[in-house]
Order: structure tokens, then sequence, then C-alpha cells
């Protein structure tokens, strides 16, 4: 007989009741997504990796707040934007990404290839330099334009999950993407089709 | 067109993440750290998380929890407060305050069973 998966509210009930092992299971089912959106917004695996680490250890202290008014998916979304964007604006540097840890098949994406097709027909070459332009760019803008940028263009969320993690209107989150768009056209004029 | 460019390069950035081995070690690498972190916490913060846990439901926010400790510590201080207040006054009340200079008006009377004993005395 198949078992269905427990759902979110399922193991935040057990974790409240005391079953630590719900809550990994939680910590299993969010640290990817919430690490690309950690990441998106450092761009430090460092730095994504030990803010991942306190972001789970403040919602397991305060689960038992949790009253279920929003998703937990947008609370944990919510705890991990705000724990991220109070530790940038307390980092003074800005770090580099690594490069090591790029996946392979962007090399076969189709939109990596016509970026980067106009150039050096050397693909690692080019990913090398269109990585390093989109995380530039990325740094450029403002914390909270950022943000915005990572949930809808990276990780494909839509308008209005992003403003209720925010909590910020629908027409702020558009207006803030208009913006953040266009000042990214400016940095990566040169890997734009015509 | 040119936001759907945007979109399409910023979308490229998918693929920069860790190793799957990465995602296994991370919840060994959190439950160590939660450890870590109850060997180093304070008694009473202990104390205050198991106090919570066993009398407040599961769905019971913390602050309102610490507000109901607050309300029934401060409630319970103003019963004890009022009880010793309403139990001393009536003793005052009760005691005759005498003064160490013999007072005209004071007039000191033998209980009855005292008289009786002396004037049986005097029978005898």
């Amino acid at each position: 007989m198949e078992t269905l998966d427990p759902t979110d509210d399922q193991l935040v009930d057990r974790t409240k009741a005391g079953d630590a092992r719900a809550f990994d299971e939680l910590v299993v089912r969010f640290s990817p997504r919430l690490y690309g959106l950690i990441y998106n917004m450092t761009s430090s695996h460092e730095d994504t990796n030990d803010l991942l680490q306190e972001v789970f250890a403040k919602a397991y202290r305060s689960i038992r707040g949790f009253q279920g008014k929003s998703s937990f998916y947008t609370w944990m979304h919510t705890i991990s934007v705000n724990m991220t964007i109070n530790f940038l604006k307390k980092r003074n540097r800005r770090k580099t990404m690594s490069l090591d840890d790029v996946d392979n098949g962007i090399l076969n994406d189709p939109d990596f290839i016509a970026a980067t097709s106009n150039g050096d027909p050397s693909h690692s070459a080019n990913l090398v330099e269109l990585q390093k332009k989109l995380n530039e760019s990325m740094m450029k803008l403002s914390h909270e334009h950022r943000a915005v940028v990572t949930m809808f263009d990276i990780q494909g969320m839509p308008h209005l999950d992003i403003a209720k993690i925010l909590k910020i209107s629908e027409g702020t989150v558009r207006s803030r993407l208009f913006y953040a768009h266009k000042q990214l056209q400016n940095h990566l004029q040169e890997f734009i089709k015509k | 067109m040119d936001n759907d460019n945007i979109s399409k390069l910023l979308r490229l950035k998918r693929y920069e993440h860790p190793p799957a081995e990465y995602f296994e070690n991370f919840l060994t690498e959190f439950q160590l750290r939660q450890r870590a972190e109850v060997i180093h916490r304070p008694f009473f913060q202990i104390a205050w998380d198991r106090l919570c846990h066993l009398l407040a439901p599961p769905n019971f926010p913390r602050l309102a929890m610490a507000g109901s400790f607050a309300v029934a510590v401060i409630a319970t201080g103003s019963v004890l407060t009022w009880s010793d207040s309403e139990t001393q006054a009536p003793l005052a009340q009760k005691i005759p305050q005498v003064s160490s200079k013999s007072s005209p008006s004071v007039q000191y009377v033998l209980p009855a069973e005292v008289v009786t004993y002396a004037s049986a005395r005097r029978s005898f």
C-alpha cells in the first residue's frame, strides 16, 4: 500500500508536539529551495550555509508562534529573506561567488547557448564570463530589488507569493521588478539577444 | 522583449547550486549545531522550554504562554498580599493600646472567676 508523504502542516503540528524528526523532514524539504534564495542574494556559499543553518534554527525555536495564518512555505521564505537582508546590511564587503558550483547542465541550456553564441566558441570560457557578469549585476541591485529578482526570475515564484513573503503589494513587486530589470539591462547588454 | 531576455539570462543562475551531497550533510550539521546550542543554553531557558512544553497545548504561542504566566504570578501575588492585610487588620484593632503612663480613665476589673476564688478563700 502506498503511503502518502505528510503535508507541511502535519509536520509542523508534529514538531509543535515535540517530534524533532518531523522538523528534520521539513529541513530536508526546504533546504534546497531556501539555499537558492539565500545564495542568489549573498553570492557566497559560505555565508549561505551559515545563514541557512540560522534560518532553520530560528524557525525551530519560534515554530510555536507559527499560527498557520500563512503557509509554512511563505513563513520560511519570510524568515530567510529578512535574515538575509539583515545580514547583508551588516556585511560591508562584497564577496564574489565560487564558480566551481555551476552545474554543467548549463552548457546545454538553449538560453545559455543563445546568450553566448556571438562570442568565443568555447562555452566554458563564456560560462565564466557570463556567470561573473550576472553575479556582478545582481550585486549592484539593492537588497530589496535583489530579493524580488531572485524569487521571480530565478526561482519562478508568482507575484502574489512574493508580495505575501515581503508583506508588500503586488504592485510594489511589479514596480521593483521593472526597475531591477532596467538596471540589469544596462549591465548585461552584451548578452541580450537583439 | 528585453524583459524576457533578462529573465532568461537570470534563469541561468538556477544552475548554480551545491552538489547533492551538500544537502545530505546539511541535516547532520544542523542536528549537531542544535545539540551544541542546547548544551550551551542557560539552565533557565531550558527549564522554561520544558515548562512551556508541559503546560501549553501545541498550538499555544510562546508569547501568550509568557503573558499567562506573568498574569498568574501577579494574580497570586495580589491575592497573597490582600489576604495578609485582611488577617492582620482585625488583630491590630483587638489589641488594646496601653500606654506606659497611668491614665485615670482606664479601669482594671478582675475577672469574675478570680473574685469568686478570692472570696472562696476568704470564706475558709
